[in-house]
C-alpha cells in the first residue's frame, strides 16, 4: 500500500523534470497512474467484503511516534476506489480539457500530488501521518485553485481556501497531539479499544473541539463554508476532483473514522447534527439564488457535505450506512455534473444558466448523462440516489430525538438538491437552442465519456444495490458502528412511510423546478444580504486586524532610537524595581564596608561634577572635556584602590579618546540642540531611576559573603606557575589569555570598521 | 598647533616615549605595565608627533601603514597561542617557558610573545583609527 | 575528556582572518581563500561533531589551567551541533558573498571581518566561562556592526547606529549581570557557578541577576519588548550579511539564554512565567508585524522575531520534551532563516527589487527556481513533512502537558500567520504577472550573468535547501539528537562533571 501512495508522489516528481513531454498528446498517458491504482484496489474487494481488515506498517520517525501505518477496511476502500476511480476519469478528461495548455504538466503534477496525498490520508492508520497527508492536500489544493495564476481572483480564492483549511490543519495537529498524549499512541486501530478512556479524560472536550474544527473547515461546514464557492475559480477538473468528490470529503472521512474513537454520547451527536443541519439548509437555500452553474453545484456540494456530517452525527448504524451510500451517490452524480458543466463551458463559453438552453441538439450524449445525473441527485428510482434518500429518511425517522424536525430538514434539503440537479443537468439541454450555439459540436470523447460512465454506474448500482452492500456498506457498518446488526440494501422496501416521504420529495422537487427559474434578479437580491455573510464578516475582520497590526507595529517601531532605548530601560526598571522592592530592607550593614576617606569623597565630587556638566552643557567640546574628567577620575579611583595597571590603561585610553572626539567634533556643529523639556524630564526620570535601582542592587550584592577561591588561586600561583609577579598582567596574558586574544581582535575589527566607514562611501545608485 | 616648542619637544619625546613603551611592555610581567599600556603609550607618542610635525611626516617615520601592524601582531599572538598545541601537545595558550631567565627582560616564554603581539595590535589599531579620522576630517 | 578537536574551528577562523587581512588588496584571492577557509571549517566542525557524538562531552582547558581557574571550552552536544550549523551557514553565505557583495565592499576587509564574526559565533557556543562569553559577544557585535556599515550608505548607517546602540546596551546589561553574579559566587566558570549558586542565601538577588541576563540576552535574541532594533537594521546591509545575521546572531542570544537558564538558574517560577509571557507577546507582535509588510526582507525579519517566540516559549516550559522541541526548532531555524535571506538576495538579483508590489512572474519564468525556493518557504510555514513541522509536535505536546493553553494558542496563531503571509508572498511574487515598472538600467541582472556566476548564486540556496530537506525527511536523526541534547541540558550534572571533575 505504501507503494500505491508513493506512486502519485513519484509521478509528480517525475513531471518536474520530464513535464514538457506531457503537454500534448501524451497527456492521456498520465491517466494510467490512477487507473492502475484503481485496478489495484479493486483486487481487495473480496477480502474486505468478507469483513477482513488489512494492516501495513512502516517505521518512519519512531521518536515522534509518527509511522507510516496503513489500514484497508471498508471505509478506506470506499474512499480509495472513489479517489482513484474518479481520478482516472478526471485525468482522462483533463488531457482534452486543458490540451496544449502551457502549464499542463504542472497541472498533472499537482493533481498527482493531490491524489497521492488523499490516498495517504484515507489509508492512514496513524493519526499523525493522516495529518501530514491532510496538509499536503491543502497545499496541492492551493496550487490547483490558483492554477490560473495570472488572475487576481483565482489567487485570492486560493489564499482564502488555504487560510481556512490551514486553520483546520493546525487544529487537527493540536487534536492529534492531545489525543496521542491521552492514549499513548497515534495508531487509530489501537485507539478503537480506548474510547472510554478518551471520553472520560479531562481533555476530551478540547480534543473534540480541535477535531471538529479541523473537519468543519475542510468539509466546508457553516460558517467555514465560504471558501468552497470561491474555489470554483479553479479549472473544472479541479472542482470535480477536489472540491466535490474527494478533498472536501476528507473532513467527513475524519469524522467517520473517528466515530468509534470519539463518539462519547450527547455532545458528539448534538454538535454534529446541529452543524450539519444548519449547513444543509443554509446552502441548499442558497442554490436558488445562483445563476452560475458552478455556483449552483458548489452550494449543493456544501449542502451534501452538511448531510453527511448530519448523518454521522445521528450515528446509528442506519445513519452510518446512509452516509456511506450517500458518499457514493454524491461522488457519482456531482462529479458528472461538474464535468458536464465543464463541457458546456468549454463549448459555449458561458456557465450562466439563464443563457443556456436547448443544448441537447448539439451535445446529445452529454444531455443523456446530465439527465441521469439529475435523476440520481433527485433521488428518483431506480437510481442509487433513490436508495440513498430512503436510507437518509430511515435514519432520521428512527432517531431518538426530534425525529420529525430532522426529517423535515432532510426533506427540504433533498427537494432543493433535486432542484439543483435538474437545473444543472437538465435545464441547459431543454428548450430552444439559441442561435449563437447552433454551430457547436461535440468535443473529444475523452470529455463526455467519463460523466456518462459515472452516471450509468449510478443507475446500475441503484438497480443492484447488493453490489454496494457487500463491498462497502456492510464492512463499514461492521467497523464503524457502535453495535452491528445485519441488514440489506434494497431498491424496493414496500409501501411504507419512507416511500411516502420520498414521493413527497419528488413531487415538491418537480414543482419547484417548474415554478422557480434562476435569474439574475434573485442573485442581486441575495447580494444585498452579503453584509452578514460569514465571508464578508471574515474579510472585514481580517481588514480590521490588518489595521490594528499597522497601529501596533508603528506604535513601537517609531524609528527613533531614543524610544527603543527608553522601552528597554523602562522594562528593566519595571522588573528590577519589582524584584528589589519585593523584599526590601533598608538596613544596610555599613560596618563591613571600608571607611570612607577624603580621597574617595573628592574623587566622587569630581566625578559628579563631570557627569552633571556633560549632561547639562550645550557645548559639545565642553561635554567631551567633561567626559575626559570623568575618565580621569576613574583612573584616580583605580590608583587609590591599588590597581596601577588599570589606572595607566584608563588614563591612556582617556587621552586617546578625547583626542579622537576632538578630531570628530571638528565636523559637527558647536552647540547642541536640546529636545523639549518634557522629553528631557522623562528621560531624566528613567535614567535616575535606573541608576538608583542599580545602586540598591550593588549595595545588596555587597552584603553577600564573598567567595575568593579563584582570586586566591591567582594570587598564589602567579609567580609559582606563571612566572610573573604582576597578577593583573598574568591574568591578562596567561590565566585568561583567550579573553585578551579576542579583545585585541575586537580592536582590530573596530579599526577596520573605522577605516572602511571613512574611506568607502557608496552612493545609492552604484549599489550592488 | 605646529609651534616651534611642540616641534622640538616632540622630536626628543618621540624616541624617548617609544623606548618607554617598550620598557613598559617588557616589565609588564613583574611590575605594572604590559602590552596594552605599552602600545597605548607608543600610540600617543606617534599622535604627538603627528600633531606637531604633520600627519604625512609621521607616516613617513612609520614607513608602512599602521594597519599592517594589526595582522602582524595578531599573527604573533596567534602563533604563541597555538605553539603549545603544535609543539608540546598541550592545550591552547599554555605558557611554555625557557628554562633560564635572561637578564633585564626576565623569563622568556610564550606569554611574552603574546604580549608583544598585543603591543603591536594596540599600536596598529589606535594609529589606524586616529590617522584615518584625521585624514578624513 | 580532553580533545583539542573542538577548538579547531576557532583556530581555523582566526587563522583565516589574519591571512585575509594580510592580503588586503587582492580581492579575488580573498574570495577563494575565504571559501576554502569555510570549507575547512565545515570539515572540522563535522569531525568535531562526530567525535563528541561518539565519545561524549569534550573539554579544552586553555592555558592548561584546571577548571575553574582558567577558561574552559566545553564541547557538549549542543555546542558542537551549533558549531556545525554555523559552519554550514557560514559556508553557504561565503560562497554567496563572493558573487553578491560588490567589489568595493570586498576591498575593505569584508571577508576578514566575516571570519571574525564566525570566530565569535563559534567561540560563544563553545565557551564554558561566562566572562569569556561576554568577550565573544563583543567580537560578534563589533564584527556585525562593521559588516552592516561597510559601504556607508545613508540607510545602512541609520540601521547600523540603532543596531549598535541597542546591542551595545545589551552588552552593558550583560556585564552588569556578570558583575552581580561574580559578586555572589566569586567564580566565572559556568559549571562552577552552577554548583555555587545553590549556596547563595539571597534568592531574590539570584533572580535579579537572572532578570539582567534575560534582558541582556533578550535584546540580542529579539524578544518582546526588546526587539525593535531588528526591523530597523536587518534589511539595510547586503543580503549575504542579512543572511548570516538572520540565521545566527539572534540564535546566539537564544543559545545564551538556554545555557544560562538550564545550567545556572533552573526552573525558577517567576522567570519561567515571565519568559512564557514574553514568548507569547513575541509571537504575537512578530506575527502581526509580518502581515503589513510589502518588502520580502521585512517579512522575513518579522518572522525571525515571531519564531524566536516559539523557542523562548519552549525554554520557558522547561521540560525535556519542550527542550527537545526548542533544539530541533533551533536547528531548523538557523538553516531556514539563512536560506530565506539568501533567497531574497537571489530575487533581488533577478528583478532588482524586493518589494512585493513590484515583483511578479517568477513562477512563469523560473519554474525550477520557484520549486527550489518553495521548499524553504513551506518549511518555514511548517508544512509536513518538511523541517519546520516536526518540532511543533514537541512544543504542542509540552504546552498541553504543562497546561499552558495560551502558549498553544500562540503557537497556532504564529503558524497560521506564517502560512497566510507566505501564501500571500507566493501569490504576489511568483504567481501574479510582472507588473509594468521601470527597471533600473545600470543593474546587472541575473539573466545577464555567466553560467558560472549563476551557479554561484544558486548553489548556496540549493545547498541549504538540501540540508533542510534532510532535516525534514530524516527527522528521526534530528529528533534523536535533540532529545539527547535536551537530556544533557536538563541534567546539568553531566556538564558539571565533565568540566570540573574531569
Amino acid at each position: 500500500m505504501l507503494g500505491a501512495v508513493l506512486l502519485g508522489f513519484l509521478f509528480s516528481l517525475f513531471l518536474v523534470f520530464a513535464g514538457s513531454y506531457f503537454r500534448g498528446k501524451l497527456a492521456v498517458l498520465s491517466s494510467l497512474i490512477p487507473l492502475s491504482l484503481f485496478v489495484y484496489f479493486l483486487t481487495f474487494i473480496p477480502e474486505i467484503s468478507s469483513g477482513e481488515v488489512i494492516y501495513e506498517s512502516y517505521e518512519w520517525i519512531p521518536s515522534f511516534g509518527v509511522n507510516l501505518s496503513f489500514t484497508l477496511d471498508g471505509l478506506a476502500l470506499l474512499f480509495a476506489l472513489m479517489i482513484t476511480g474518479v481520478g482516472s476519469l478526471v485525468f482522462l478528461y483533463t488531457s482534452a480539457y486543458l490540451k496544449d495548455h502551457k502549464y499542463l504538466d504542472r497541472f498533472y503534477g499537482y493533481l498527482s500530488l493531490f491524489m497521492a496525498a488523499m490516498l495517504g490520508l484515507v489509508l492512514s492508520d496513524n493519526l499523525m501521518s493522516l495529518f501530514i497527508f491532510w496538509e499536503l492536500t491543502s497545499i496541492s489544493s492551493f496550487y490547483l485553485i490558483g492554477f490560473n495564476n495570472d488572475k487576481a481572483d483565482s489567487r485570492k480564492s486560493a489564499l482564502v481556501a488555504l487560510g481556512i483549511t490551514g486553520i483546520g490543519g493546525l487544529l487537527l495537529l493540536g487534536g492529534a497531539v492531545l489525543l496521542g498524549d491521552v492514549v499513548g499512541t497515534y495508531r487509530i486501530s489501537e485507539m478503537l479499544s480506548m474510547r472510554d478512556a478518551i471520553t472520560d479524560s479531562s481533555n476530551y472536550l478540547l480534543i473534540l473541539l480541535l477535531i471538529f474544527g479541523a473537519a468543519f473547515t475542510k468539509s466546508a461546514q457553516f460558517p467555514f463554508h465560504f471558501w468552497l464557492p470561491g474555489a470554483m475559480k479553479a479549472p473544472t477538473p479541479v472542482s470535480t476532483y477536489l472540491h466535490s468528490a474527494t478533498m472536501v470529503k476528507a473532513g467527513v472521512y475524519l469524522l467517520f473514522r473517528m466515530t468509534p474513537v470519539l463518539n462519547g454520547g450527547d455532545i458528539w451527536h448534538t454538535v454534529l447534527i446541529v452543524v450539519g443541519a444548519i449547513t444543509m439548509i443554509y446552502s441548499a437555500v442558497h442554490i436558488i439564488f445562483r445563476t452560475d452553474l458552478k455556483g449552483i453545484l458548489a452550494y449543493s456540494t456544501i449542502s451534501a457535505l452538511g448531510i453527511l456530517v448530519f448523518l454521522i452525527g445521528i450515528g446509528t448504524q442506519a445513519a452510518l450506512i446512509a452516509a456511506a451510500v450517500f458518499i457514493v451517490v454524491h461522488a457519482l452524480y456531482k462529479a458528472s455534473l461538474f464535468l458536464i458543466t465543464g463541457i458546456i463551458d468549454h463549448e459555449t463559453g458561458t456557465r450562466d444558466v439563464t443563457q443556456l438552453a436547448g443544448l441537447r441538439k448539439v451535445l446529445l450524449p452529454v444531455a443523456i448523462a446530465g439527465f441521469i445525473a439529475a435523476l440520481i441527485s433527485g433521488g428518483v428510482p431506480p437510481t442509487l440516489g433513490f436508495v440513498g434518500k430512503d436510507l437518509i429518511y430511515e435514519s432520521t425517522l428512527h432517531f431518538k430525538n426530534n425525529a420529525v424536525l430532522l426529517t423535515i430538514i432532510a426533506i427540504s434539503t433533498n427537494v432543493l438538491l433535486f432542484y439543483a440537479g435538474f437545473v444543472a443537468g437538465v435545464k441547459p439541454f431543454m428548450g430552444k437552442l439559441p442561435k449563437k450555439f447552433e454551430k457547436l459540436h461535440l468535443p473529444s470523447p475523452l470529455m463526455w465519456v467519463p460523466p456518462l460512465i459515472m452516471t450509468i454506474a449510478g443507475l446500475v448500482f441503484g438497480l443492484f444495490p447488493s453490489l454496494i452492500e457487500t463491498t462497502f456498506a456492510k464492512p463499514i457498518a461492521m467497523t464503524q458502528a457502535i453495535a452491528f446488526e445485519d441488514f440489506h440494501l434494497k431498491l424496493w422496501h414496500g409501501f411504507n412511510t419512507i416511500l411516502g416521504l420520498s414521493a413527497i420529495t419528488l413531487v415538491l422537487g418537480v414543482v419547484l423546478y417548474f415554478t422557480l427559474k434562476p435569474s439574475h434578479a434573485l442573485e442581486n437580491k441575495i447580494a444585498k444580504l452579503d453584509f452578514i455573510a460569514p465571508e464578508v464578516l471574515l474579510l472585514k475582520l481580517s481588514e480590521g486586524f490588518a489595521v490594528f497590526s499597522k497601529y501596533w507595529t508603528n506604535f513601537f517601531q517609531t524609528g527613533y532610537l531614543r524610544h527603543y532605548i527608553s522601552i528597554v530601560v523602562a522594562f528593566l526598571i519595571l522588573l528590577l524595581g519589582y524584584l528589589i522592592f519585593s523584599d526590601f530592607s533598608l538596613e544596610t550593614d555599613f560596618s563591613t564596608l571600608a571607611d570612607l576617606t577624603i580621597y574617595e569623597i573628592s574623587i566622587l565630587l569630581m566625578l559628579l561634577m563631570g557627569v552633571l556638566y556633560t549632561v547639562f552643557t550645550k557645548s559639545r567640546l565642553a561635554a567631551v572635556a567633561a567626559l575626559g574628567v570623568v575618565g580621569l577620575s576613574f583612573s584616580l579611583l583605580f590608583l587609590f584602590y591599588s590597581a596601577p595597571d588599570l589606572a595607566m590603561t584608563q588614563f591612556s585610553v582617556d587621552t586617546l579618546t578625547v583626542i579622537l572626539f576632538v578630531l570628530v567634533l571638528y565636523k559637527l556643529p558647536k552647540y547642541l540642540n536640546f529636545s523639549n523639556k518634557w522629553l528631557r524630564m522623562k528621560h531624566g526620570v528613567l535614567s535616575v531611576s535606573f541608576g538608583v535601582l542599580i545602586t540598591l542592587l550593588i549595595l545588596r550584592v555587597l552584603k553577600e559573603p564573598k567567595n575568593t577561591e579563584i582570586s586566591e588561586f591567582y594570587a598564589e600561583n602567579a609567580y609559582k606557575l606563571a612566572h610573573g609577579k604582576n597578577v593583573v598582567n598574568v591574568i591578562l596574558v596567561d590565566f585568561r589569555g583567550i579573553d585578551t586574544m579576542i579583545e585585541i581582535s575586537v580592536l582590530i575589527v573596530a579599526a577596520l570598521g573605522v577605516f572602511g566607514l571613512l574611506k568607502l562611501r557608496l552612493k545609492t545608485r552604484d549599489k550592488k | 598647533m605646529r609651534t616651534i616648542i611642540l616641534k622640538s619637544a616632540s622630536s626628543y619625546l618621540l624616541p624617548v616615549l617609544l623606548l618607554f613603551s617598550v620598557f613598559i611592555l617588557l616589565r609588564g610581567h613583574y611590575l605594572p605595565g604590559g602590552g596594552f599600556v605599552g602600545g597605548l603609550v607608543a600610540a600617543i607618542a606617534f599622535v604627538l608627533d603627528a600633531f606637531s610635525n604633520g600627519l604625512d611626516k609621521t607616516k613617513g617615520i612609520l614607513k608602512f601603514h599602521p594597519g599592517f601592524f594589526m595582522p602582524v601582531g595578531l599573527m604573533i599572538a596567534f602563533l604563541s597561542g597555538i605553539s603549545p598545541m603544535l609543539l608540546a601537545g598541550l592545550p591552547l595558550m599554555t605558557g611554555i617557558w625557557a628554562d633560564n631567565p635572561i637578564p633585564v627582560i626576565g623569563a622568556i616564554g610564550s606569554p611574552l610573545f603574546f604580549d608583544i603581539g598585543v603591543y603591536l595590535v594596540v599600536i596598529g589599531a589606535s594609529l589606524t583609527i586616529i590617522f584615518t579620522i584625521s585624514e578624513s576630517v | 575528556m580532553t580533545n583539542d578537536i573542538i577548538i579547531l574551528p576557532l583556530v581555523v577562523h582566526l587563522f583565516f582572518s589574519i591571512l585575509l587581512m594580510l592580503f588586503w588588496n587582492k580581492v579575488n584571492f580573498q574570495k577563494v581563500v575565504s571559501m576554502v577557509g569555510n570549507a575547512i571549517a565545515l570539515c572540522v566542525a563535522i569531525w568535531a561533531f562526530i567525535h563528541v557524538y561518539n565519545n561524549g562531552t569534550q573539554i579544552v582547558e586553555s592555558g592548561n589551567w584546571p577548571a575553574p581557574f582558567g577558561i574552559v571550552f566545553v564541547g557538549d552536544m549542543l555546542a558542537v551541533t551549533l558549531v556545525l550549523l554555523t559552519a554550514i551557514a557560514g559556508f553557504a553565505v561565503s560562497v554567496f558573498s563572493t558573487i553578491s557583495v560588490i567589489k568595493a565592499r570586498l576591498r575593505f576587509g569584508y571577508f576578514s571581518v566575516f571570519h571574525f564574526l564566525l570566530l565569535g559565533l563559534n567561540g560563544a557556543f563553545l565557551t564554558g566561562d561566562i566572562f569569556n562569553l561576554y568577550v565573544w559577544f563583543e567580537i560578534i557585535i563589533i564584527s556585525s556592526f562593521v559588516l552592516i556599515s561597510i559601504g556607508g550608505e545613508k540607510n545602512q548607517l541609520e540601521g547600523a547606529v540603532k543596531y549598535f546602540a541597542l546591542n551595545f546596551f545589551a552588552s552593558m546589561i550583560f556585564l552588569t549581570a556578570l558583575g552581580v553574579l561574580y559578586g555572589l559566587v566569586g567564580t566565572l566558570n559556568m559549571a562552577d557557578i552552577s554548583l555555587k549558586i545553590a549556596e547563595v542565601k539571597d534568592t531574590t538577588l539570584v533572580e535579579i541577576s537572572a532578570v539582567l541576563f534575560l534582558v541582556g540576552f533578550g535584546i540580542k535574541s529579539a524578544i518582546f519588548p526588546l526587539y525593535f532594533w531588528l526591523p530597523a537594521s536587518y534589511h539595510t546591509p547586503p543580503s549575504a550579511v542579512s543572511a548570516i545575521f538572520a540565521g545566527l546572531l539572534t540564535k546566539v542570544g537564544v543559545y545564551a539564554l538556554i545555557r544560562v537558564f538550564t545550567l545556572i538558574y533552573g526552573g525558577d517560577s517567576f522567570l519561567t512565567t515571565l519568559l512564557l509571557f514574553l514568548a507569547i507577546m513575541t509571537i504575537f507582535s512578530g506575527g502581526i508585524g509580518a502581515i503589513i509588510q510589502n518588502n520580502i526582507k521585512k517579512v522575513f525579519m518579522y518572522f525571525i522575531i515571531c519564531h524566536i517566540g516559539f523557542m523562548i516559549g519552549g525554554l520557558a516550559l522547561f521540560t525535556e520534551v519542550a527542550m527537545a522541541g526548542v533544539i530541533f526548532y533551533l536547528i531548523h531555524d538557523i538553516i531556514i532563516k539563512t536560506n530565506l535571506f539568501l533567497i531574497s538576495g537571489l530575487i533581488y538579483r533577478i528583478k532588482a527589487t524586493t518589494n512585493m508590489k513590484k515583483l511578479g512572474g517568477l513562477y512563469a519564468h523560473y519554474p525550477k527556481l520557484s520549486l527550489l525556493i518553495a521548499i524553504p518557504l513551506f518549511s518555514l510555514v511548517g508544512i509536513p513533512p518538511l523541517s519546520g513541522y516536526w518540532p511543533k509536535i514537541s512544543l504542542i505536546l509540552a504546552s498541553f502537558n504543562a497546561q499552558e493553553y495560551w502558549f498553544f494558542g500562540a503557537l497556532i496563531f504564529g503558524s497560521l500567520i506564517t502560512l497566510i503571509v507566505i501564501a500571500k508572498l507566493w501569490s504576489e511574487v511568483f504567481w501574479k504577472d510582472q507588473p509594468k515598472i521601470n527597471f533600473p538600467k545600470k543593474f546587472i541582472y541575473f539573466d545577464q550573468l555567466r553560467l558560472g556566476q549563476k551557479f554561484t548564486f544558486v548553489f548556496p540556496v540549493a545547498f541549504l535547501t538540501f540540508v533542510t530537506l534532510y532535516i525534514g525527511f530524516g527527522a528521526e536523526h534530528i529528533q534523536q539528537l535533540s532529545q539527547r541534547i535536551a537530556m544533557e541540558l536538563m541534567n546539568n550534572e553531566l556538564y558539571i562533571n565533565a568540566v570540573l571533575k574531569r
